[in-house]
C-alpha cells in the first residue's frame, strides 16, 4: 500500500531500499530486463557439426581460424575476471540499477568464456592453457614500420590498469575520483575493446564461415555474443554519458584512453591477413563507424586526427606482424 | 526513449545517410537494412537505439526514405 506520510520514517531504514519508481523504468533498468529476457545457454549449443567442419579445412584455414578463436578464448576470459572493478564502483556510487546490470554484464561475460572453452575443447581438441597458448597471436610484436605508433595488448595492460585504479579509487578515493577512474575503465573496457577494436573481429569470423559455408555453430555462437554485447557496450558509455553532463571535464578521460592505445586501432587488424579472401578495406573502415557511435553514445567530439590515421591508406602495418 | 517519429544518421567514413522514421521499431530496422546493403555489415539494436533523435511533428509529418 502506498502512503505519502513518509516524516516518521528512520533515515537508515530507507537506505535500505535501493528501488525506485524512476529507476525501473530507466534505460539501465531496461537493459537489466532484457538481458534475463534473451538469456541463452552453451549447453543448448550443438557443436557436431562445426567438429565434422574442422576435419576437413586445411591447415592454412585451421591456423587462420584458430588466431581468432584463440584470442577471443583468452580475452573472454579475461574481460570475465577484471569485471569486478566496475561492480565495485557502481556500488559505492550508490547506482543499483548499474549495480543489478554489471551482475548480468558479468555473467555474460563468463557465458562468452565457457562458449569459447567448449567450442574448443569439442571441436578443436584444445582446452589446457598449454594446448591452446600456441596459437596466439602477440600484438607486441607488431613493427610500424613509420615508427609513429606502438601498439599494446590493450586488452590485458589496459583493462587490469585502468581496474586497478577504479578500484582504488572506490576503496579510498572521493566520488569525483570514482567517477573518473569509471570513466577511463569504460572508456577503455566498454568503448574502446569492446566496442571499437572488437567489433571487426566479429565480423571477420561471421564473414569467414559464411563464405566457407562452416562452423555453424561458431557463427551462431558470436550472434549471440554480439547481442549480449551490444547492451555491455551501451551501458559503459551510456554511465559515461551521465557521468561526462554531470562533470565535463571527465570527457578528456576517454580522449586520453583513445590517444594513448591509437596505434592499436589505426592498424590493421591481423586477422585480415591470417583469413584469406576477406575484404581488407571493409573492416578497417567500419572502425571509423563504431568509433563515431561510441562518441555519439557518450555525447562527446571524436577525435578527428584519429578517423584521419584509422582510413589514411598509407598507414597499413597490420597489429600482431613484424612487418607491416 | 519517448514515443514518436525518429531520426538516425549513419557515421560509416564518407556516408551521410540520414533516416526519419515513424517509431524505434522502424528506424531500427532501416538502420539495420541500410548498413547490410550500403556498408556489408551489421549494427547492434543497441547501438541504434541509444542514437536516436526525436523528429518534430512538423518534420515527422514528412516521413522520408533517404538518400544513401
Amino acid at each position: 500500500m502506498a502512503t505519502t506520510d513518509h516524516q516518521d520514517l528512520d533515515p537508515s531504514v530507507v537506505a535500505k531500499f535501493h528501488f525506485t519508481r524512476e529507476m525501473i523504468e530507466g534505460p539501465v533498468y531496461r537493459k537489466y530486463q532484457k538481458a534475463m529476457r534473451k538469456f541463452w545457454s552453451v549447453e543448448d549449443l550443438n557443436f557436431t557439426q562445426d567438429a565434422r567442419d574442422w576435419a576437413t579445412i586445411d591447415d592454412d584455414q585451421k591456423r587462420g581460424l584458430l588466431g581468432v578463436t584463440v584470442r577471443f578464448l583468452a580475452g573472454e576470459q579475461n574481460v570475465t575476471n577484471e569485471l569486478v572493478p566496475m561492480l565495485a564502483a557502481a556500488q559505492a556510487l550508490r547506482r543499483f540499477d548499474w549495480t543489478v546490470y554489471v551482475a548480468t554484464f558479468l555473467m555474460e561475460e563468463a557465458k562468452h568464456a565457457e562458449f569459447f572453452m567448449r567450442w574448443h575443447k569439442e571441436v578443436v581438441g584444445a582446452l589446457e592453457p598449454e594446448e591452446v597458448a600456441q596459437h596466439f597471436l602477440v600484438r607486441g610484436k607488431t613493427i610500424d614500420p613509420s615508427g609513429r605508433f606502438k601498439v599494446h595488448d590493450v586488452l590485458h595492460e589496459a583493462l587490469p590498469y585502468y581496474g586497478r585504479r577504479l578500484l582504488e579509487s572506490t576503496l579510498a578515493g572521493t566520488e569525483a575520483e570514482i567517477e573518473r577512474a569509471f570513466i577511463a575503465f569504460s572508456a577503455a573496457y566498454n568503448a574502446f575493446v569492446e566496442g571499437v577494436l572488437t567489433m571487426p573481429s566479429y565480423e571477420i569470423v561471421i564473414d569467414t564461415t559464411t563464405s566457407w559455408n562452416a562452423f555453424p555453430t561458431l557463427r551462431q555462437g558470436f550472434k549471440l555474443i554480439l547481442m549480449d554485447e551490444g547492451r555491455h557496450i551501451t551501458f559503459g558509455t551510456y554511465a559515461c554519458k551521465l557521468l561526462i553532463e554531470k562533470d565535463p571535464s571527465y570527457e578528456e578521460e576517454v580522449h586520453r584512453v583513445f590517444d594513448k592505445y591509437r596505434g592499436n586501432i589505426v592498424g590493421l587488424v591481423e586477422y585480415q591477413k591470417a583469413v584469406p579472401g576477406l575484404d581488407l578495406g571493409k573492416y578497417q573502415v567500419m572502425k571509423v563507424r563504431h568509433y563515431r557511435n561510441r562518441c555519439r553514445e557518450m555525447g562527446i567530439t571524436p577525435d578527428d586526427t584519429l578517423i584521419e590515421q584509422i582510413v589514411d591508406p598509407t598507414i597499413d602495418f597490420v597489429v600482431g606482424v613484424e612487418a607491416g | 526513449m519517448t514515443e514518436g517519429a525518429k531520426r538516425w544518421t549513419c557515421v560509416e567514413a564518407g556516408c551521410s545517410y540520414e533516416l526519419v522514421a515513424a517509431d524505434v521499431p522502424s528506424a531500427i530496422q532501416g538502420a539495420q537494412r541500410h548498413i547490410a546493403e550500403a556498408h556489408g555489415s551489421f549494427e547492434l539494436e543497441e547501438m541504434i537505439e541509444d542514437v536516436l533523435e526525436d523528429v518534430p511533428e512538423s518534420e515527422a509529418g514528412s516521413w522520408s526514405q533517404p538518400t544513401p
